[in-house]
């Protein structure tokens, strides 16, 4: 650590770099930021930086205000977007007390928690997010909703498009920053992109993530136009997830492949999707944490609403890609149902609890769906065991209640302020006139 | 000295060692007819084995199979000597020979030095290669067959043994074997190293001949760099002659367009092959485990992994002794630029982990691994582990050179003796002290040594059978006998066992204070840095205290001169040792020149170990102390623990009472017995004697005697007169005890919730009465009331609280129950309890309040008034911005809940179902399963709140001696807490969590059985 942080200071010297961005996240999944000088950053490594905690959602209770963010060196970034004039870096930090302990309810050191406890059984968790989010004119709507910026569709190449300059300025700023790009096209909805990042542990992924909002927000106000990551901000139009492969290893080897297997799935593997598809409901309210996001998963179109798995099952919550030959490394699950408002930190802290569960369990693996479960009917989904993932914030807060899983993965603290902060969401949305009861009802009653 | 003349009588070969005296006379002759004149001189150099019958046994059959060479072996006294040390050594070494014979031309010539790896590699390797060759040929030839693993095997642990047969050689004829130790440790590490070299030689024409352990081609065999990392002692280059060998193993791409996954997955098949050729079934024997267990995440983690994933394991999840582990790292065999690269990128990182915040915590917890080994069986043979063994050596040694290391270089040391000698040259301790130490470091390991060399097994334990030591002693020493063997590990034990103290904690008395035994004197800040990795957090105040403890020529100075030490270490067990320090000073400064208590602290190490406990966890306890010093003599005695009876405590408050006219001078006594004896529970209580249910008895049987008393003391001495009558011939008065108080379940800094009832004596008038009764109560809380040990009569559960008069007659109860009989408040009476006054009155009121308590039938109308109280109870009476989840009594899910719960079931069944009638809450709650009123699972969550919060409670004043009903967030606090809970050190956390989760369980079925709130969401 002495070394990435004296090579920090060094680059900070060298660059001329003016302000140091600490970041961090609140439960809620909100970028902080506060800005240092240069020569305060020897005494953030040193001591951390002293804040007040109580007035950052969820993070402390109001009698342990004082709180330290301690900056990780091995996250220093120069930040692109802010160019030759006045450079200015960041650093992720981790939250702790002032006795130098980690903070509770630091979602970073939930997720740091979850993969110890994996990492224990000698596991490491990669993950590989493929990111959808909205371009729109701005961020101001009129009664017909917001205003995207063009009406293409799925892998559509929009000739001189915003989208096009967009990705390709979006992309270069995030490998600037040393975040790897998959691939990165245009979407199904008007407007709609998708960046997918290449896959990394997961808190580097984690921050990455945070990293990657910010960027495609900065990129938006750089080219005149507005990105959202907002679930489902049209009705007609799909919403944006965030599809995650995950992927278990052990060592340097992929801990999910099995070449004996039909399916070239190892045992760990099939228990970790048990896991995932047995606390799905539960852990939904943290995937899914929108009162919007539920008009996403039960839109309709690809939204994976129902807990199942399959092959090639574009409807199913969990897919698992086909098996390509010498890329075992590469064996992994997609859980389809985590949306790009998601707090990365807590919902891959779950998704990694879920899965390792199923494994210390020996959950067994239901069979393979292969029927689109849109298609079916209630009544055949019931007959064939299919459960459907909670319909509204509201059933996903009463799942949440029952969960031990999740109050021992997020701690007792994070646990009871999502709960709390969820149904406050839940009582103010449920006092809402809508727009869709004025229309139906204004005019007949 | 034994004369090579004859092998005369049995005397003379009693005198040179042999056993088997008669059998002796016919084997010499045997020798002699075999081998010509030198085997009747070989007895002089048989004398000087180890086990001279042995080794004559085994010069019999080597010559039955060799004759020549053993002739010529004997016909030299120089060579006879040396096989001869050999086979009266090691009975594994001559089987070793006897499937070998060819090897006895090892003992031609002297081994004067032992070569290093390199060295020994080569000569492996020249004698392995032409096997090899052929091994593949034949498989070339024969592709169907399996490749003959075996042969290769075999080869490698002959040549293996050879070389170990040489250690053994220069080993067993050195002058000293203490002094040869470092070498022949040194040299034993290198001779395993060169044969795991030879593995991974032998692995890899496996991996790249054969497709029997997966399909690699030879060129991507070719392009895997594998290297093994040497770690433990094989690390530190002082080996054993058999122990496992630790190992960490790297594997990565030679070349950029070869994938890393693939090398890895290459190098744990070397890795494999190369412990099976180890540690593989054959017809040469094994040579020892492979052990890769201190990798990356343990047993679980993955074998074989890359420099990369090995560095970012460490960067980011090893935890602290995996930190320390790495100390001792070297690169062993195999690709040695990626060996090197690995020890140069992680040695560094051993003296940052030192820089951690936890650094304290993980040196108490190291502390923890090392006395947890050790297995209780066996106890007393273990040279390693064990009171004075080895380990004490090696973590004694650790420990220095982490908490100096960190500052000076000059002490990171991989290998013990050199850390002895380092710490010796940096000042860290004496010059006596080194010496001594690495003596006795020597002795145990030639100990060590000679006992796995004979039958080259695995093992630490001293041999049982009388002639095992006999041979053990003789060959560490032929003048040793088995007694005198014994003797003197005794007394090496002994020493080692007190080096840990006086290497570490003794000096720490130096930097302050003159000692006659320590040749050295820490600098004050030497000092400090080891007050600190301790625990200490004041250690400038920690050493002034130790100043002042240690100065002056008084006895008690010379004792705790020699104690302090110990007591040192003993406090930084505890939670708070600086607070601990301060207080046994006072105690000391107390106490001091009082001759049981130096001799309590001098020879009951029991009781100065129990009391560092007392001081260290709990400021109640300590607080107590400094006002009843005299308290310190009940460590002495377990017994003087055991809480008084309801009948001692009787007997003495009524002998208190009868001595004393005066009201302040017999309070005052009765005072001062309730504080000693709540010391004495606190003692009990910290020390783990009493569970809660034991303390419960005791504070409550306490609480009720002591109000008896105090009453007693108000009857007999109170001078006020009520219309010219006593107050005791005024009227009759009884005291009920409520609330926890009433149930019998008191814990430390519990209310004493009472209320007060009286009956007009006959023909008193009744303002007059009235009058008579609350003088009673002002002289009862006057007296009782304490300041020393919180102590104050709380009337707040009394009708109408606190706006109702404080003391009614039983009709005014009558009157007011009848009144309000429907109403909630009959549910305070239920944990009532009358505890003093006559007979007649308590059992009147018990019997009134009965009625009420227990009531026919209860309208739901109550029910639902009860409910919304609750309702409103949880709201109001938490106190301003306390934290609902943390508060112990009101919180969610904690005390209130349970208790609420409990006594709406009372109130409800209790008509109909007598057991569940008891102002207990645990009792009641059986009871209410065993009535079926409740579900056992929900009652066991409940109860196990219920029994959590309690007992926080308690351990909170005891830890702190302040009353507290929040749990608190402060990590030290909790921590003290945890610790009196019996949690293991630094279990602040796991604490936090067991609670938040315990009342968050107990608050769903409170809800749901209390509330009628059906939380489970409806099923679509």
């Amino acid at each position: 650590m002495d070394k990435q942080r004296d090579f920090v200071l060094r680059t900070i010297e060298e660059r001329g770099v003016k302000f140091i961005r600490l970041w961090f996240t609140d439960v809620a999944g909100t970028l902080k930021s506060v800005a240092i000088a240069p020569a305060e950053a020897e005494g953030a490594f040193a001591e951390g930086l002293g804040f007040d905690g109580s007035s950052i959602e969820g993070l402390a209770r109001t009698y342990e205000a004082d709180m330290l963010a301690m900056p990780d060196p091995s996250t220093f970034q120069i930040l692109p977007w802010r160019g030759e004039i006045d450079p200015t870096a960041r650093m992720f930090c981790d939250i702790t007390t002032p006795d130098g302990q980690p903070a509770a309810a630091d979602p970073r050191n939930v997720l740091r928690r979850a993969l110890n406890k994996a990492s224990e059984k000698g596991f490491s968790f990669y993950i590989h997010p493929e990111i959808e989010f909205y371009l729109l004119k701005s961020p101001n709507f009129e009664n017909g909703g917001p205003v995207p910026v063009d009406n293409a569709g799925y892998f559509d190449n929009v000739p001189g498009g915003t989208a096009h300059d967009f990705r390709r300025r979006a992309v270069g700023m995030l490998e600037q920053l040393g975040i790897s790009v998959e691939f990165s096209h245009h979407e199904g909805g008007p407007g709609q992109n998708e960046i997918d990042l290449r896959y990394a542990d997961a808190l580097t992924m984690a921050d990455n993530i945070m990293t990657f909002r910010t960027v495609i927000k900065e990129v938006a106000i750089e080219q005149g136009v507005y990105a959202t990551f907002m679930p489902k901000p049209f009705t007609e139009h799909p919403g944006s997830g965030m599809h995650t492969h995950l992927s278990l290893f052990e060592g340097d080897t992929n801990a999910f492949y099995d070449a004996s297997d039909p399916y070239h799935l190892s045992k760990t593997a099939k228990h970790f999707i048990a896991g995932l598809l047995r606390h799905a409901s539960e852990i939904t309210a943290v995937t899914n944490q929108y009162v919007n996001s539920y008009k996403r998963l039960w839109g309709g179109g690809e939204a994976p609403s129902f807990v199942c798995w399959g092959h090639n099952n574009r409807s199913a919550l969990i897919r698992v890609p086909l098996y390509k030959p010498n890329k075992g490394q590469s064996t992994r699950v997609e859980y389809r149902a985590i949306d790009s408002a998601a707090n990365p930190y807590l919902a891959y802290s779950l998704l990694l609890a879920a899965g390792m569960k199923g494994i210390e369990e020996e959950y067994v693996l239901p069979p393979e769906t292969e029927d689109n479960v849109w298609d079916l009917n209630d009544a055949e989904r019931r007959a064939m065991g299919i459960q459907p993932l909670p319909q509204s914030l509201d059933h996903a807060i009463r799942k949440l209640e029952e969960s031990e899983l999740v109050a021992e993965t997020l701690g007792e603290e994070v646990y009871s302020y999502v709960l709390a902060n969820k149904r406050r969401e839940w009582s103010d949305y449920r006092r809402q006139v809508t727009n869709y009861e004025l229309q139906q009802n204004l005019g007949t009653l | 000295m034994a004369t090579a003349r004859s092998g005369g009588s049995l005397t003379e070969l009693a005198r040179y060692g042999f056993s088997d005296l008669s059998g002796t006379v016919a084997k010499l002759d045997q020798l002699v007819s075999l081998v010509g004149d030198s085997g009747r001189a070989a007895v002089a150099s048989l004398a000087k084995t180890a086990n001279p019958d042995q080794a004559l046994n085994a010069l019999l059959a080597l010559g039955e199979s060799d004759r020549s060479r053993v002739k010529k072996l004997l016909s030299k006294s120089d060579s006879a000597d040396r096989l001869c040390l050999v086979l009266g050594a090691s009975s594994a070494l001559v089987d070793f020979l006897r499937r070998h014979p060819q090897q006895l031309q090892l003992f031609e010539k002297p081994v004067a030095h032992l070569d290093h790896q390199d060295k020994v590699l080569d000569r492996m390797r020249v004698a392995l290669s032409p096997v090899l060759t052929q091994v593949v040929n034949k498989k070339i030839a024969e592709p169907d067959l399996a490749f003959d693993s075996a042969s290769c095997w075999n080869l490698i642990r002959k040549e293996y043994r050879s070389e170990l047969l040489r250690v053994a050689i220069f080993d067993l004829s050195a002058t000293s074997a203490t002094a040869a130790l470092p070498v022949v440790a040194a040299a034993l590490s290198d001779i395993a190293g060169a044969a795991i070299e030879c593995g991974i030689d032998l692995a890899r024409v496996e991996l790249a001949q054969t497709k029997e352990y997966g399909s690699f081609e030879a060129h991507e065999v070719a392009a895997t760099e594998f290297t093994v990392i040497a770690m433990g002692k094989c690390g530190a280059r002082e080996l054993n002659y058999i122990s496992d060998v630790d190992v960490i193993f790297v594997a990565g791409s030679a070349r950029p367009d070869f994938e890393p996954a693939r090398a890895v997955e290459i190098g744990t098949k070397l890795a494999n092959r190369m412990m099976r050729a180890m540690d593989g079934t054959s017809t040469e024997p094994m040579l020892w485990q492979v052990d890769p267990n201190l990798r990356p995440e343990g047993k679980s983690g993955a074998l074989v992994r890359t420099l990369d994933s090995h560095i970012a394991y460490y960067e980011r999840w090893a935890e602290s002794w995996e930190f320390q582990a790495l100390l001792k790292a070297r690169h062993l065999a195999g690709t040695k630029t990626l060996g090197e690269a690995y020890v140069s990128a992680l040695n560094p990182k051993v003296w940052l982990s030192a820089k951690r915040d936890n650094f304290v915590e993980s040196v108490q917890k190291m502390r923890q691994r090392v006395t947890d080994n050790i297995p209780a069986a066996e106890v007393d043979r273990q040279i390693k582990l064990g009171p004075g063994g080895l380990r004490d050596v090696e973590f004694t040694v650790q420990l220095l050179q982490l908490v100096h290391g960190r500052t000076d270089e000059t002490v990171r040391q991989r290998d013990t003796l050199g850390a002895i000698d380092a710490l010796r040259d940096g000042g860290y301790i004496g010059r006596g002290e080194a010496q001594s130490f690495s003596d006795n470091y020597r002795f145990l390991r030639v100990l060590e040594h000679r006992i796995q060399l004979s039958e080259l097994r695995r093992t630490h334990l001293m041999p049982t059978s009388e002639d095992a030591l006999r041979s053990l002693g003789r060959s560490v020493n032929t003048s040793f006998t088995a007694e005198s063997l014994i003797s003197e590990w005794e007394r090496v034990k002994t020493e080692v066992r007190g080096l840990h103290q006086k290497l570490f904690y003794r000096p720490l008395l130096s930097a302050v204070a003159k000692l006659d035994d320590v040749s050295m004197a820490l600098s004050d800040s030497q000092a400090i840095d080891r007050l600190g990795a301790i625990g200490f957090t004041d250690p400038k105040g920690a050493l002034s205290h130790i100043a002042a403890l240690t100065s002056g020529l008084s006895r008690r100075a010379a004792i705790q001169r020699q104690l302090l030490p110990v007591l040192l270490e003993w406090f930084a067990r505890g939670t708070d040792p600086d607070a601990a320090l301060l207080a046994f000073r006072r105690l000391s400064e107390d106490l001091g020149e009082s001759p049981w208590y130096l001799r309590m602290l001098r020879d009951a190490s029991g009781a100065a170990e129990r009391m560092t406990q007392v001081l260290s966890n709990s400021r109640l306890a300590t607080s107590l102390f400094e006002r009843i010093p005299e308290a310190a003599a009940w460590f002495e005695r377990t017994e003087d623990l055991v809480p008084m009876t309801m009948d001692e405590l009787t007997a003495e408050f009524s002998a208190i009472n009868d001595r004393h006219s005066e009201a302040e001078s017999a309070s005052s006594a009765v005072r001062a017995v309730r504080r000693r004896e709540t010391l004495r529970v606190a003692m009990g209580a910290v020390l783990g004697d009493l569970n809660l249910e034991q303390i419960a008895q005791a504070l409550s049987q306490l609480n009720e005697t002591y109000i008896r008393a105090i009453l007693q003391t108000v009857r007999t001495t109170s001078e006020y007169r009520a219309g010219g009558l006593r107050l005791a011939n005024a009227v009759d008065f009884a005291v009920i005890a409520m609330g926890r108080s009433g149930g019998g379940e008191m814990g430390f800094g519990s209310d004493a919730d009472v209320m007060f009832v009286y009956q007009p004596m006959p023909g008193v008038d009744p303002q007059i009465a009235q009058q008579a009764a609350e003088r009673i109560v002002t002289e009862l809380r006057d007296l009782s009331r304490d300041q020393l040990l919180e102590f104050e009569l709380d009337l707040d559960l009394r009708p109408e609280g606190k706006n109702g008069p404080v003391v009614r007659s039983l009709e005014s109860y009558r009157a007011y129950y009848d009144r309000w009989s429907d109403s909630w408040e009959s549910q305070a009476l239920l944990r009532a309890k009358p505890i003093a006054g006559s007979q007649a009155l308590m059992d009147a009121f018990e019997s009134l309040i009965d009625q009420h308590r227990y009531p026919a039938q209860v309208e739901q109308k109550v029910i639902l008034e009860i409910r919304r109280i609750k309702a409103r109870v949880e709201t109001e009476r938490l106190p301003q911005g306390a934290d609902p989840k943390r508060h112990l009594k009101l919180g969610r899910g904690s005390l209130s809940d349970v208790e609420w719960l409990v006594q709406l079931l009372q109130l409800q069944h209790g008509r109909e179902y007598p057991s569940i009638r008891t102002p207990k809450t645990l009792p009641a709650l059986e009871a209410c399963v065993e009535a079926g009123l409740i579900a056992e699972h929900d009652a066991n969550v409940l109860a196990a709140s219920w029994t959590l919060c309690s007992r926080v409670r308690s351990a909170s004043v005891l830890w702190a001696n302040k009353r507290t009903d929040v749990l608190p967030v402060d990590r030290k606090q909790l921590d003290g807490i945890a610790r009196i809970l019996e949690y293991p050190p630094y279990s602040a956390s796991v604490l936090e969590q067991d609670y938040l989760a315990q009342t968050r369980r107990a608050r769903a079925v409170f809800e749901r059985l209390f509330f009628g709130w059906e939380t489970k969401p409806t099923e679509d």
